[in-house]
């Protein structure tokens, strides 16, 4: 055991040497996103929009003139293994910023690492309203959309389709509340004469909701609010349309169920009668920008049928390549500065971080899913854009 | 009670070497050092379950969780000194583990196992569902830590201080009148009672000094990250100690230390270098479970043993 | 509550709890039949289950419309994952066997993480929905023409698994009731060393059985598949309610997994009802109770003193 354990601390003792902080001929950019699990259905996308921002920022010459490098780790949807992560991205890599997160867990783990060790940390797909409220801080920024946005554009899908009994179903864990928050608080502007007639908060991970399609069929609303995403919303439609929910009721969802990679995969077995959400779709480009992203997205992807994801983790990085330029270099407070009240352009249009509350302007599309000729699955048509309340 | 000279030295030898760690290494190394401390306590609390009084655990999680929650709630929500909050929180574990021991050494093997699993569960429900006391599974973030340690070298010193006390605390536990007993229960439980040995008793006392110390080594990790999550409390961070334990050796004292620093350096470095690292960490499992089934102590006393012959 | 009083939701609920149930039974029931012979606590069993589903998913889209593809989808799940069960029993395992149990349930963890990347690697990371087979895609009306506030319709293809599930386990119950094979196999849950003291080829049966758990993991997920979305981590929440169940019903019980099932259907149709905030905690709160009640679970039998 003695040799053992002396061969194992020498080995530690190497570690102890040569790991230096980024050189000045290379800007190193940490990135977690979940890669493993159930995570790297969004994940794996979301690394190729960022490899594809780094990628075009080189081919230009750099950011401010110098080179941007990747270090990637795994977040593992697990919030004490992304900030062990991060760290080890900022004390042994020596990165000079922090991108990515996705479950608000995680993104708050992040970014209270970021608060000690006075690095930035972009959050480009958590939308915990938490991280540019209570947990705000000068190092932490958010390039996605919020649940009070969110929950804002759901109360007005509801006056649109004219929505009275609302069954109001959310995942039961931090973001659920959340966007059921930001609904409920935006309700009455928006539709005043609808009513949450019944309140359903089935967990996360969730399988199995035929118990739960019962309980919406038998309560008698016309619409369900929801903010079911991913896997969720693919197994709650699978059981649900052969009761007959989606001729029943018009489902409003968060949680950007209308993006390609549900709607595709789903193909026919897309329900009817959906409204939702999406940052982008690779079929519809707003502006000339986006065209391109989208052309050079699908060269990347191997497909023209993109998902929605690369383009949040694309922007992020876009957000500090423009900061480091505008800061004449990486230094941190420098940087932070240049990013409030930064604006830039994005295949979406121009999107602006508020210099108050750090976090940026970021819309999405909502409309209603149709089924189209010639076509296996569902878009959405029309498309409409909704911009953060305030705009 | 007396430590064998070869386990001394080298005892000595690893925390010289680890006093030194902050001024020769780097603050990575600083860091990884305080994590690694960290899950060895977890792990060797495991042990004086599995290795000396023979039942298994799934659900070691949940005192882990409990001092962690305890801890940074205390400091943070009702601004309490560390002095109060930290000796709280291990009470606190202790107690859980003294209520969820009671029902638990009623039963033996899988069903033993499978009782701790649904307690450990619980506590995770209740940590994800309390949001307003524990924030959800958003996590507690922003723990208060003391100013005195709040710092990477103040609370690496600290943590090495709280792990070496305990874990000497636990070599006395275990090595004493006491631990020999366990063992004895563990190798034969009928022989054990017809000597008169309170089998039940015995065994509920190591689930609570089990309990009691993974609450310590919970509440340092809740301080190092400013921070407690409830992936903490849940199955698989109860299954992840559980393998450190068995990697390292179940039946010697020091083995699952060593097993917890290895697999955490493996997970460390393997996703460091590969999206994969599952598979390289199954791999290196498998070749563990096949070629060295007494866990990385045995194959240090084999090797021993191989230079033995060879001198 | 109100709603547990109106009769048809009441009646749904409870075809939503045997569904539910019967489509848990036939994953958990191989699951039961290995611990009860090679006493191994296996869990790549949701990752098997995992593979069957995928495996289900690449026959469906292979052959698209062709008639009774989805069958066929779920026959190869069941070989897929028998060919996978042999050459990992045979290969590894088996070597196992004079081990701690410990190092064993270790083996099936090493297992999972192997096997969760190479479903990475060999599926990617997309999402799958396997169709509904033809002639279960709509719902049977129970309403008999009667007047009703509320369509009392259900869907067939859950309505095929309240058959399937009572099918599996009377054939799994036949097999090893009325066949020597059967014999041996429950001869070799009471007692291993007598099975190789009348000259039985033990590992053999071992083999047979962890084959024939494995085979019914994979056919457990071809069937979940048409209800679910096939992806990445589908493995995780199986696991642990397979083993719910299985310590409910008493471990190598193949009537208490059938039981157990049934009750964790219940639970998480009724129970979420009843105490709609909690259904999170439900399924262990469950266990707990039953293991608190009677520790060796509702059919198992008591531990003899001792080991």
């Amino acid at each position: 055991m003695k040799r053992f354990v002396t061969s194992f601390a020498a080995a530690g003792l190497t570690l102890a040497a040569g790991y230096g902080a980024a050189s000045a001929d290379e800007i190193k950019i940490g990135v977690l996103y979940p890669t493993s699990g159930g995570g790297a259905i969004y994940g794996g996308p979301a690394m190729q929009g960022h490899d594809l921002a780094v990628e075009e920022i080189n081919a230009a010459g750099g950011a401010n003139g110098v080179k941007v490098v990747t270090v990637a780790r795994d977040s593992k949807l697990n919030p004490a293994a992304a900030a062990a992560a991060a760290k080890e991205l900022i004390t042994k890599e020596g990165v000079n910023v922090l991108i990515g997160g996705l479950a608000s867990s995680v993104g708050l783990a992040i970014s209270e690492v970021a608060r000690q060790e006075k690095v930035i940390y972009i959050a480009t797909i958590p939308k915990s309203i938490k991280i540019t409220r209570e947990k705000l801080h000068p190092y932490v920024f958010r390039t996605a959309s919020n649940t009070d946005f969110e929950g804002d554009a759901l109360a007005q899908m509801v006056k649109r389709v004219d929505g009275k009994k609302i069954c109001d179903v959310q995942l039961d864990y931090a973001y659920g509340h959340d966007l059921a928050d930001g609904f409920i608080k935006a309700l009455p502007s928006h539709a005043p004469d609808a009513e949450v007639v019944l309140t359903l908060r089935p967990k996360l991970g969730a399988t199995d909701f035929n118990a739960y399609v019962t309980q919406i069929m038998g309560s008698g609303c016309d619409t369900v609010v929801s903010g079911l995403w991913g896997n969720h919303f693919v197994n709650l439609a699978k059981q649900g349309a052969p009761f007959g929910l989606f001729n029943q009721v018009t489902y409003i969802s968060g949680g950007e169920i209308a993006s390609h990679e549900i709607a595709g995969k789903m193909g026919a077995d897309y329900p009817d009668n959906v409204v939702s959400n999406t940052y982008e779709l690779w079929y519809h480009s707003p502006t000339e920008a986006h065209k391109k992203f989208q052309a050079r997205l699908a060269k990347k992807a191997g497909t023209e049928e993109t998902a929605m994801w690369p383009m949040l983790a694309y922007n992020g990085v876009m957000f500090y390549r423009a900061a480091v330029e505008k800061a004449g270099g990486t230094d941190a407070e420098k940087v932070i500065e240049a990013l409030r009240g930064l604006t830039i352009e994005t295949p979406v249009g121009p999107l602006t971080i508020n210099a108050e509350d750090h976090q940026a302007n970021t819309g999405q599309f909502w409309g209603p899913m149709k089924k189209q000729a010639g076509r296996k699955y569902r878009m959405m048509d029309p498309v409409t854009y909704i911009p953060p309340p305030g705009e | 009670m007396v430590m064998p000279r070869g386990t001394a030295i080298v005892v000595v030898l690893v925390l010289a070497g680890l006093l030194l760690v902050p001024v020769l290494g780097s603050n990575y190394l600083v860091d990884l050092s305080t994590e690694i401390l960290i899950y060895m306590l977890f792990a060797l609390s495991l042990n004086v379950l599995i290795g000396y009084s023979g039942n298994v655990s799934f659900g070691h999680a949940a005192y882990f969780a409990i001092g962690g929650y305890t801890c940074a709630i205390l400091l943070t929500t009702y601004e309490w000194p560390l002095l109060l909050a930290f000796p709280a929180a291990v009470l606190l574990s202790g107690l859980a583990a003294a209520f969820v021991g009671y029902f638990c050494v009623k039963l033996t093997d899988i069903y033993f196992a499978m009782l701790t699993l649904a307690f450990a569960m619980f506590v995770w429900a209740v940590a994800f569902k309390w949001r307003d006391m524990t924030g959800g599974d958003d996590g507690f973030v922003g723990v208060t830590v003391p100013a005195l340690i709040d710092g990477r070298v103040p609370y690496f010193y600290f943590t090495l201080v709280v792990v070496s006390i305990s874990i000497a605390l636990l070599w006395v536990i275990c090595h004493s009148a006491f631990g020999r007993t366990l063992v004895a229960v563990r190798e034969n439980r009928t022989r054990a009672g017809f000597v008169g040995v309170n089998t039940r008793a015995m065994r509920h006392v190591a689930f609570v000094v089990a309990g009691t110390f993974a609450g310590i080594a919970g509440a340092l990790l809740a301080m190092y990250n400013h921070g407690m999550y409830v992936e903490s409390a849940f199955w698989t961070e109860s299954a992840q100690v559980l393998i450190m334990t068995l990697l390292g050796g179940m039946y010697s004292f020091f083995g699952p230390a060593m097993g917890a620093a290895l697999l955490y350096l493996l997970n460390v470095f393997t996703i460091q270098y590969t999206e994969y690292w599952p598979t390289v960490q199954g791999v290196i499992l498998l070749i563990i479970l096949l070629f060295v089934p007494e866990g990385v102590v045995g194959l240090g006393q084999k090797i021993r043993q191989q230079l033995a012959k060879a001198d | 509550m109100s709603m547990l009083t109106n009769p048809t939701i009441v009646f749904l609920q409870f075809m939503n709890s045997i569904s539910l149930g019967m489509n848990l039974f036939i994953i958990a029931a191989g699951l039961t039949l290995i611990f009860g012979v090679l006493r191994v606590i296996n869990f790549a069993h949701g990752v098997f289950f995992m593979f069957g589903a995928y495996v289900c998913y690449s026959v469906v889209s292979r052959m698209a419309e062709t008639a009774g593809a989805f069958w066929l989808g779920v026959l190869a799940a069941g070989a897929a994952l028998a060919v996978i069960a042999f050459i990992i029993e045979r290969g590894l395992l088996h070597y196992l066997y004079d081990k701690e149990h410990l190092m064993q349930l270790l083996f099936t963890f090493a297992i999972v993480l192997i096997m969760g990347d190479l479903a990475k690697m060999i599926w990617g990371t997309d999402q799958y929905s396997v169709p509904k087979p033809e002639g279960l895609k709509g719902a049977v009306d129970f309403s008999f023409g009667a007047d009703l506030a509320m369509p009392l319709l259900y869907p067939a293809y859950p309505l095929m698994l309240c058959v399937l599930g009572p099918v599996v386990a009377i054939g799994m119950w036949l097999v090893l009731s009325k066949t020597r094979w059967g014999r041996v196999i429950r001869a070799a849950t009471q007692d291993r060393e007598m099975l190789a003291a009348l000259g039985m080829n033990v590992p053999l049966v071992y083999t047979a059985v962890f084959v024939a758990g494995s085979a019914l993991a994979g056919i457990g997920g071809a069937l979940a598949a048409p209800r679910v979305a096939v992806s990445p981590g589908m493995d995780v929440t199986i696991i642990v309610e397979c083993f719910i169940i299985v310590i409910i019903g008493g471990l190598g019980s193949l009537w208490g997994s059938f039981l157990g099932a049934l009750i964790l259907g219940f639970v998480n149709s009724f129970g979420i009802m009843i105490f709609p905030n909690w259904e999170l905690v439900l399924s262990y709160v469950l266990m707990l109770l039953v293991l608190l009640w009677r520790p060796w679970g509702l059919f198992g039998q008591p531990e003899a003193d001792g080991h």
